[in-house]
């Protein structure tokens, strides 16, 4: 079984980890009984907190102490990180959701980080569904070694830097080699004054724009507060916009 | 008796996790304390073929969300089957528990980990549906285990009493694990995992010699290669052994070359000269050679002030790494300090003169008891003019030689200042018997004052 691989990525700020998040929310109540792996691939954003829990170690976090303190000679390591991976998972009702942490420190890591990458996708095959936050280094998507990327999100918020970094990803995915089915554009804070302008530079980008988030005073308000984007009104602008874009993937993927 | 069991049973199913909000039951687990798998080769009469035990609940005696302590106990009798191989045959309990369709197990010995999913108990799996198909699979696997036997305990006082007993094999194991010599095996491992940093090199990981990286153990090769036999970690028919004290493998030889697309064709795998092992980046770390003392000394990846001589980690790295043979330094793995074939060509620990503090208290076992206090960290010594002194005052065996090379060298210096007629030029000289100018006039003043020189 191969289950559907969503990505999001973009310029941080622009409402990566809400989309992130947003789509977990409503992948898990328009699809019941099917399973939704979060990845939070982005060492300066925090998906947990957007989704309202709690995580108490990394994937980094493990590679860490496995240097500091090795297993027993006699340990096969591989199925020892298969575990600690698992403990790491974070299981709710409705998604599980694993944090990746740092990238490599100091020091080398080349075997307990292949066997680590070999381990993450290895999980991502028991699930449904797979949305990854990931940074928009791409890091991570070019770690992958077995499952393509089904949907890659760029979104971008009205500002001609969030378009540009856009534009870089775009030629990223070329330079590393990502492998994806699609990739589509999504803007965010859409307000009836930019929507012209911010929809015409878009369209220079050779990017097919799949969703226009409308600038929601509810998404601020739960930013404001530090509470869970999961726990915005399904009458929102800004949810509708979400649920029209996951019917999208939902039926490309 | 032996009832069909009512899920699935195939590789297909392996890998497959069971979530939370899936699992009806949870057996081991990080949040329990005692759980437990064993296997054990028993006397033909000790054991009955096909028998499953269960000691305390059974799986459809549990409610749903239980937790619970965990013990498997797999016996074994087979002519042929040795003690040595129930660390083998254990091993494959992790695999076989996963084909079986809802039921995960994860880990090994006294981490493991196993689910079992609502939809199994509704079917109504028991353990021994379990314990039959998986002793079904061990024999297919392995056609020389006659009589099996298993049990499964999820009474804790009856697992506490299992992993206590089984925590005594463990260690048994652990030091076979690291008593096992490279003689004892014709293949040994390769890994290529960092070829991508260094393109020329390539470990060659044996019993005794972990990877540089120290992450990579025989064991832990020869598990992936099992997997992916064509993968980075892939088997070296070690071949003839051409030299005992350097390490020198015909079969590793040729891997090498292969696997280095003829960049190196030799290796040895116990020495720092000749043709060392080459290094990644990644090792843990770096043995150097001392020449004004004779000796070697050791610098790892944790330690930030300069080495004794005067150079740090992060210099040293850079001239030992990369994948090039470079005589006279070597990156490794800290396990390998606790090998017999530590620098075996070199004389092992008796050449081991400094090295980090921390580094000297983690191998301290490793270390002969009489060298031990012979061997210099940061604490005592921090240049090259007080290790000579603390190597002569505490008669560190490097000392022996170091007259042993003054002879030599006066010997040397005497028969170039014949073949001169006494004509000399201390920067030709010193370069012609590769040594330095100073050391040069030192070895002149020493022979005028033997008397001669004039």
């Amino acid at each position: 079984m191969k289950g559907t691989v969503i990505a999001v990525t973009g310029k941080g700020g622009v409402g990566k980890t809400m989309l992130s998040a947003l789509l977990i929310g409503i992948l898990g109540d328009s699809q019941p009984g099917k399973s939704i792996l979060a990845i939070d691939a982005d060492p300066d954003s925090n998906l947990a907190e957007s989704l309202g829990v709690e995580f108490q170690k990394t994937v980094g976090d493990i590679r860490e102490d496995m240097l500091r303190e090795k297993p027993s000679p006699g340990v096969e390591k591989k199925k020892y990180l298969d575990a600690k991976v698992f403990e790491i998972t974070v299981e709710t009702d409705n998604f599980d959701l694993l944090v990746m942490g740092r990238p490599e420190g100091q020091g080398c890591y080349c075997a307990i980080n292949h066997m680590l990458r070999d381990i993450v996708d290895n999980i991502t095959k028991s699930y449904d569904y797979i949305v990854i936050d990931a940074e928009a280094g791409l890091e991570h998507l070019s770690r992958r070694t077995t499952e393509n990327v089904d949907s890659l999100l760029v979104i971008s918020d009205a500002s001609k830097k969030g378009l540009d970094t856009a534009k870089r990803i775009k030629d990223l995915t070329r330079e590393l080699n990502i492998k994806f089915n699609n990739l589509y554009l999504i803007l965010n804070r859409v307000t009836p004054e930019n929507k012209d302008v911010l929809e015409d530079e878009a369209g220079k980008l050779g990017i097919e724009v799949i969703g226009s988030i409308p600038d929601d005073p509810e998404v601020s308000d739960l930013d404001l507060r530090g509470r869970p984007i999961t726990g915005i009104s399904q009458e929102s602008k800004a949810y509708k916009e979400a649920e029209n874009i996951a019917r999208k993937l939902i039926k490309n993927g | 008796m032996t009832d069909k069991i009512p899920v699935e049973v195939g590789i297909v199913h392996e890998g497959e996790r069971i979530r939370g909000p899936d699992m009806f039951l949870e057996l081991g687990g990080p949040k329990v304390k005692y759980k437990a798998e064993l296997v054990q080769v028993r006397k033909a009469d000790e054991i009955e073929d096909g028998k499953v035990i269960v000691i305390g609940k059974d799986i459809p005696e549990f409610s749903e969300g239980d937790r619970s302590s965990f013990g498997i106990l797999v016996d074994i009798y087979g002519g042929k089957v040795e003690k040595e191989l129930e660390g083998v045959i254990e091993r494959r309990v992790h695999d076989f528990l996963n084909y079986i369709q809802g039921f995960m197990h994860l880990n090994q010995r006294y981490d493991i980990w196993c689910r079992v999913s609502k939809d199994a108990k509704e079917k109504g799996l028991t353990f021994k549906h379990i314990g039959t198909a998986i002793m079904n699979l061990f024999k297919t696997a392995f056609p020389f285990i006659e009589k099996s036997q298993i049990t499964f305990m999820t009474d804790e006082a009856k697992v506490k009493e299992h992993h206590d007993m089984a925590i005594k094999i463990y260690e048994e194991r652990d030091k076979r694990v690291r008593g096992m010599k490279d003689e004892d095996v014709d293949v040994f491992y390769a890994c290529t995992l960092c070829q991508s940093f260094a393109p020329n090199h390539v470990c060659v990981i044996s019993p005794q010699r972990v990877s540089l990286c120290g992450s990579i153990s025989w064991i832990d090769a020869r598990a992936a290669a099992n997997v992916d036999p064509d993968g980075p970690n892939f088997a070296v028919d070690k071949g003839e052994l051409l030299d005992e004290k350097t390490g020198e493998y015909s079969g590793v030889n040729e891997a090498i070359k292969k696997a280095t697309n003829g960049a190196n064709d030799r290796f040895f795998m116990y020495s720092m000269f000749g043709y060392p092992h080459t290094s990644c980046g990644c090792f843990e770390a770096i043995a150097f050679f001392i020449p004004e003392v004779e000796g070697i000394g050791i610098v790892d990846r944790n330690y930030n002030e300069a080495a004794v001589n005067g150079l740090k980690f992060s210099a040293m790295a850079t001239q030992t790494g990369g994948g090039e043979q470079a005589e006279g330094f070597l990156g490794f793995g800290v396990e390998w300090m606790h090998s017999a074939k530590f620098f075996n060509a070199e004389g092992g620990w008796s050449r081991i003169v400094w090295l980090p503090s921390h580094i000297k208290e983690r191998v301290k076992e490793a270390v002969p008891e009489d060298i031990y206090d012979k061997i210099a960290t940061e604490k005592e010594v921090t240049n090259l003019d007080e290790l000579k002194k603390f190597l002569q005052e505490k008669g560190h065996p490097v000392v022996e030689r170091w007259g042993a090379k003054g002879d030599d060298l006066k010997d040397k210096v005497m028969s170039y200042i014949q073949e001169k007629d006494g004509e000399i030029y201390p920067d030709e000289a010193s370069k012609d018997l590769g040594i330095t100018e100073d050391e040069l006039m030192k070895i002149i003043e020493k022979l005028q004052e033997d008397g001669a020189l004039e």
